[in-house]
């Protein structure tokens, strides 16, 4: 497309051009998602910086933001160099999200792939590789962990290993077997690794899964008649045309690791908020936070996006 | 059609192969699939059964107490029972639906049209999937109580349908979308919103049935305890985490309640992905 300007002259009037018709029309169709959008999460967004500057008292007609001392960077100094463990958590966050990223991707697109393929009980291996997700949300995940059975026996049981919630089903299992207790706790750490990575993958199979469907077959059996091997379809057409999704699950993955509840540092900002009750120093370290998580996004968006294959370009 | 995918499914598939990959499945489905049979079998198990030491995984004496237990608890709560039920439907359903519509209606501009800002708006779209509740949760209760929609289903279900996730999916999907298709769409003369309805949506049909199926869960196990205050408007997961809150008097019911709340889910899963089937992106496309 040559023509860049959005209106255009004609007969001495100035009009839409395609590209302005295009552009009204895009935004038409926006408008209602962005409307929502600027009506609720920016004002919480606003509002949630200003609290970082400000202390805040509640009185009994409402709040009272008063600018916090240094100019307003009290909290932002406070977190940063008085708090003992904010730092050391920022970091640890930092380096589990940078094992546990890579780990999830290929192991859901390596899952998704073994899904995607022709065998009876597709449906059903499927569903089942769903489930932690559904297992691992809301009530769900805060019956099981107030399920007796595993909370009183746990500790007694399981001292020394670090189960979540759902694994102690593994772990008791593993329990009755005569191995000595060594190995059992070498097998469950090793377990407990392997089964954070498949209990946060189940979003990304899905959105695998869905990107391998929408690759059209008539590209597979071109290439089959060329002569082509799987190997070779693999590299040449399933990756490339996956490879948006890639961006997409990576950011998916990113802000998954850095927001999950059990993010030590997550529930230290709540514990700030909520239990300490100081707003403006929670909202403080939130923020530091969020700034190191947007610098990541930042860096690995641009990497993967400088790669990632569209079908064809504007 | 048919008999294409199956002589490509032939030439693929070794034997050793295809034991590998049926291996590696029923060795992580197990794992998977444990917490869920265990959650089967104890909303069977008699109360005795429950507390045994050692803990037993499978059901002796299967019962249907624990089940019976619920609508009994159920039936002494202030409202009907089927009130929280149609309230958790009714939040479900027009959420799932608005944000399946609202976000897929974005998405394609934002992937397929060219006009100021667009790259403004999507990134600020892309930041806001980096806020957590917590951070959020003192604006978002204010927001809403300027608005009036506290104690209101809008406050749970209006939100739902601008959530940033589902935008950043579909219009990811939306970008393969070969142009050519819309093109020539739209040489036949059709309007933006028939391009949309009949052409773009159609080739991403996996996608937003995928989206159907995360947003459909979130909404499920909303407890929205922050904005709703009057009985009669409170969820289902809401009115179950009470029963559960009783302790080990309930133990039976609380196993009980983790499997109601996750069949459904389970459900709606299996139905969208048996209706995900091959599309045809560029399939009716010569170059």
């Amino acid at each position: 497309m040559k023509n860049k300007g959005y209106f255009k002259r004609v007969h001495g009037k100035w009009r839409l051009s395609l590209l302005g018709r295009e552009a009204i029309a895009g935004l038409a169709f926006a408008l209602p998602f962005l409307i929502g959008f600027f009506g609720l999460f920016l004002p919480m967004i606003v509002k949630s910086v200003s609290y970082s500057f400000s202390n805040m008292t509640v009185e009994s007609t409402g709040y009272v933001l008063t600018r916090a001392a240094k100019n307003g960077f009290e909290h932002y100094i406070r977190a940063l160099t008085i708090d003992p463990d904010f730092n050391r958590m920022l970091l640890q966050a930092i380096i589990d999200m940078f094992t546990k990223v890579p780990l999830v991707l290929i192991f859901s697109f390596f899952m998704a792939n073994l899904l995607n393929q022709k065998f009876h009980g597709r449906a059903v291996a499927r569903s089942i590789l769903f489930l932690p997700v559904i297992l691992t949300s809301g009530v769900v995940l805060g019956l099981e962990s107030s399920d007796l059975l595993v909370t009183t026996l746990s500790p007694a049981e399981m001292s020394g290993t670090d189960f979540s919630t759902i694994i102690n089903v593994s772990g008791f299992l593993l329990k009755y077997t005569d191995l000595p207790d060594s190995a059992i706790t070498f097998l469950a750490s090793a377990v407990n690794g392997i089964y954070s990575i498949i209990i946060a993958s189940g979003v990304q199979i899905l959105i695998f899964l869905a990107g391998l469907q929408s690759i059209s077959p008539s590209l597979y059996e071109a290439s089959s008649m060329e002569g082509a091997t799987a190997w070779e379809n693999f590299w040449k057409i399933t990756f490339p045309m996956i490879s948006p999704l890639i961006l997409v699950n990576s950011v998916y993955t990113i802000i998954d690791s850095f927001t999950s509840e059990t993010n030590e540092i997550m529930k230290d900002i709540k514990n700030t908020i909520f239990g300490e009750v100081k707003y403006g120093l929670g909202s403080a370290m939130a923020w530091i936070y969020f700034i190191c998580i947007g610098v990541i996004l930042l860096i690995v968006g641009s990497i993967i996006s400088k790669h990632v294959f569209y079908n064809d370009e504007r | 059609m048919i008999i294409k995918h199956k002589k490509r499914a032939k030439q693929t598939h070794s034997l050793v192969g295809n034991t590998i990959s049926l291996a590696l499945l029923i060795i992580l489905g197990a794992f998977m699939g444990l917490p869920l049979v265990l959650a089967v079998c104890n909303s069977l198990k008699p109360l005795e059964e429950l507390f045994i030491f050692p803990p037993r995984f499978f059901v002796r004496n299967p019962t249907f107490k624990n089940f019976h237990d619920i609508f009994v608890l159920m039936s002494e709560s202030w409202v009907p029972f089927s009130r929280y039920i149609f309230n958790t439907v009714f939040i479900t359903l027009f959420g799932t639906a608005g944000h399946l519509f609202v976000a897929s209606l974005c998405a394609y501009p934002l992937a397929k049209h060219r006009f100021p800002g667009r790259n403004l708006i999507f990134w600020l779209i892309v930041t806001a999937l980096m806020f957590s509740s917590h951070v959020t949760a003192i604006p978002n209760y204010l927001v809403m109580a300027h608005l009036n929609w506290l104690d209101n289903y809008l406050s749970l279900i209006v939100p739902a349908i601008v959530k940033p996730m589902g935008l950043f999916l579909m219009k990811q999907f939306m970008e393969q979308v070969p142009d050519s298709l819309i093109e020539a769409a739209k040489i036949d003369g059709a309007s933006e919103f028939r391009i949309f309805t009949t052409i773009v949506m159609p080739s991403v049909k996996p996608a937003w049935l995928t989206l159907i199926i995360f947003c459909f869960q979130d909404l499920w196990n909303l407890q929205g305890s922050n904005y709703i205050y009057s009985e009669d408007l409170k969820t289902l997961p809401y009115a179950l985490s009470q029963i559960s809150a009783a302790g080990i008097s309930r133990a039976g019911a609380t196993a009980a309640v983790a499997v109601i709340m996750m069949i459904i889910p389970i459900t709606i899963f299996i139905l969208c992905q048996s209706n995900i089937i091959e599309t045809m992106v560029s399939s009716g496309i010569k170059e």
